[in-house]
């Protein structure tokens, strides 16, 4: 009986080694660059070597003093707005899809998943030069001239499109799981009552699969935030820009000459300022900390990319 | 018109939204064909230097594959059946590195391989992780090998514990249970997992951008050498390797498919 016992624990301590060996290597990456937020000697004096156009003093402070950067503050409004109303358009044209696709017939279905599948590992910078070639080129390239504005290199449109398509993707094939679980019975026997299809929709369905459109909500929002390749594709950087080059309607809401975070955070680390880049980097690492924490709290399954 | 025919709008508003995204969706994959053309593809797709590019992406996802499989079916398991406290603060923290964006990712490797287990096995061995093809797999595994715990996490979920508890009630021993048992249940769900895995690794290139850099030939994995032959405006080769990621990708969750139909992780 003891031996018993005793194999047991070693079975479990072979599989927790395991996932505390996952858990531990992403602690130690994260954790042990903290030590990057603070300047050091010789950090200082490659920054008197560059040849800075502006004041840059704040630069040798802890971490960048990046709290005292309206640039830090500027990027982060632009990201989290931006993910906001991607994750808004996301759910307004995911849930009708993710039904559709659920619940009606639709010719080549099964093509039509491995498509959106296939989405999820194809990589950035693919989906980012599709972009650029679809919008840059061809007839829309000339509906743009002829509207008269560009959606690349922009932030309202196009930001919201490069950080649309995967975001959409991923909330869509979690609503479409979501509807998949609900019973269709009970849509059939509230239309046997009488009513119709939209209210069947809506008292039932949407009811019951509440809490998956939620999860979908939330990955939706992840996957916007973690956006990095399409956006720097498609967007690239803006803070060198001229203000000129700015609406009145982007500076109202004080996103002028501002970048989106996972993009700033690369642009700082290359120009140098690793330490103004690594606290970006922890405040994303921050953000994505907790939605995955809300996630696995309310009990989304595999829906992690 | 009668009373069940009025919320008819719905069931067209659904299909009409449908139709209008995947004509978008299909429009913007398509486009990189429709920009190169038949004739010039297949010029891009005789020239040795494609080839040499994709050869070396498949080679270091399947190894960065093999190694994150290592890890992360075992840990995929823990993760499933075994309950302790503070298990969704443990998960999360496993989840970071494939929640936070993957460039973010590279800038941490970039910090972390001058530090204790790497400056000791590039002193001792010999084996400099760093700007060579041993970031790339070092970029690959750290991506994947929690997105594999999570993926054998979810195919280890859809097995009921029933069949475990009936085989101890058996007298058998717990790694017997293991592999005799659970094991060939799950060969589907690891295998369609093994795949995603695969061409997750195929796909990753954020992280080598601050993490390992260019070397023609040496570290320019496809999704990667797209970035940098963009840089160089080398249009004809961007959209040729484009195409071929796109054909990788979806031939790679085609066959995730076939093999593992029940596999509802996507």
């Amino acid at each position: 009986m003891s031996g018993e016992r005793h194999s047991r624990k070693i079975f479990n301590a072979f599989f927790y080694s395991f996932a505390g060996f996952l858990f531990l290597y992403s602690a130690y990456l994260f954790l042990s660059n903290l030590d990057q937020l603070f300047v050091t000697e010789a950090a200082v004096k490659t920054r008197e070597i560059t040849n800075w156009g502006e004041d840059r003093e704040i630069l040798n402070q802890f971490a960048g003093g990046f709290w005292k950067d309206p640039y830090f503050w500027k990027s982060l409004n632009l990201t989290l707005v931006i993910t906001l109303i991607t994750t808004l358009i996301a759910t307004l044209l995911g849930i009708p899809t993710a039904y559709a696709l659920s619940r009606y017939r639709i010719p080549g279905k099964s093509m039509v998943e491995i498509f959106f599948s296939s989405l999820m590992v194809m990589p950035g910078s693919v989906i980012g030069i599709c972009l650029i070639v679809m919008f840059n080129y061809g007839p829309l390239w000339d509906l743009q001239n002829l509207l008269g504005f560009k959606f690349a290199h922009s932030i309202f449109p196009g930001m919201v499109i490069a950080s649309l398509v995967l975001s959409f993707a991923f909330g869509m094939s979690a609503w479409k799981a979501t509807f998949d679980s609900v019973n269709p019975r009970f849509e059939q026997v509230a239309r046997s009552l009488g009513s119709n299809r939209w209210r069947a929709f809506k008292t039932i369905t949407f009811p019951l699969a509440k809490s998956g459109i939620v999860t979908g909500i939330i990955l939706a929002w992840t996957r916007a935030m973690a956006e990095f390749s399409a956006v720097l594709f498609f967007c690239g950087t803006f803070r060198e820009l001229p203000a000129s080059r700015f609406s009145d309607f982007t500076k109202f809401l004080q996103m002028d000459q501002a970048d989106w975070v996972s993009v700033a955070v690369w642009a700082q680390v290359e120009f140098g300022n690793i330490e103004y880049g690594f606290a970006l980097a922890f405040v994303l690492v921050f953000i994505g900390g907790i939605s995955v924490y809300v996630m696995h709290r309310i009990g989304a399954k595999g829906y992690v990319w | 018109m009668d009373l069940r025919s009025r919320g008819g709008w719905w069931p067209a508003l659904c299909i009409g939204i449908t139709g209008i995204i995947l004509a978008v969706y299909i429009l913007l994959v398509t486009s990189n064909w429709i920009y190169l053309g038949l004739h010039d593809t297949l010029y891009f797709f005789s020239k040795s230097r494609m080839w040499e590019r994709f050869w070396l992406t498949v080679w270091t996802a399947t190894v960065s594959m093999s190694f994150s499989l290592l890890i992360g079916i075992p840990a995929g398991y823990a993760l499933s059946r075994f309950r302790f406290p503070c298990r969704y603060l443990f998960a999360s923290i496993i989840d970071l590195p494939i929640v936070v964006s993957p460039a973010v990712v590279g800038a941490f490797l970039f910090g972390i391989t001058t530090r204790f287990p790497f400056d000791w096995i590039s002193e001792y061995y010999g084996i400099y992780i760093g700007r060579n093809v041993y970031g790339v797999l070092l970029v690959q595994f750290t991506v994947t090998a929690a997105f594999c715990a999570r993926l054998m996490k979810a195919s280890f979920d859809m097995i009921p514990t029933r069949f475990e508890a009936v085989s101890h009630s058996l007298g058998a021993s717990p790694s017997r249970t293991f592999f005799k048992v659970v094991l060939p249940m799950a060969k589907n769900g690891i295998i369609a997992s093994m795949i995603v895995v695969w061409a997750r690794a195929a796909a990753e290139w954020e992280g080598l951008m601050l993490f390992v850099g260019a070397t023609e030939g040496k570290t320019d994995i496809m999704p990667f050498a797209i970035y940098l032959d963009w840089n160089g405006g080398m249009m004809g080769w961007v959209t040729s390797m484009s195409i071929v990621c796109i054909l990788m990708a979806i031939s790679a969750i085609s066959a995730m498919k076939i093999i593992g139909g029940k596999s509802n992780v996507w």
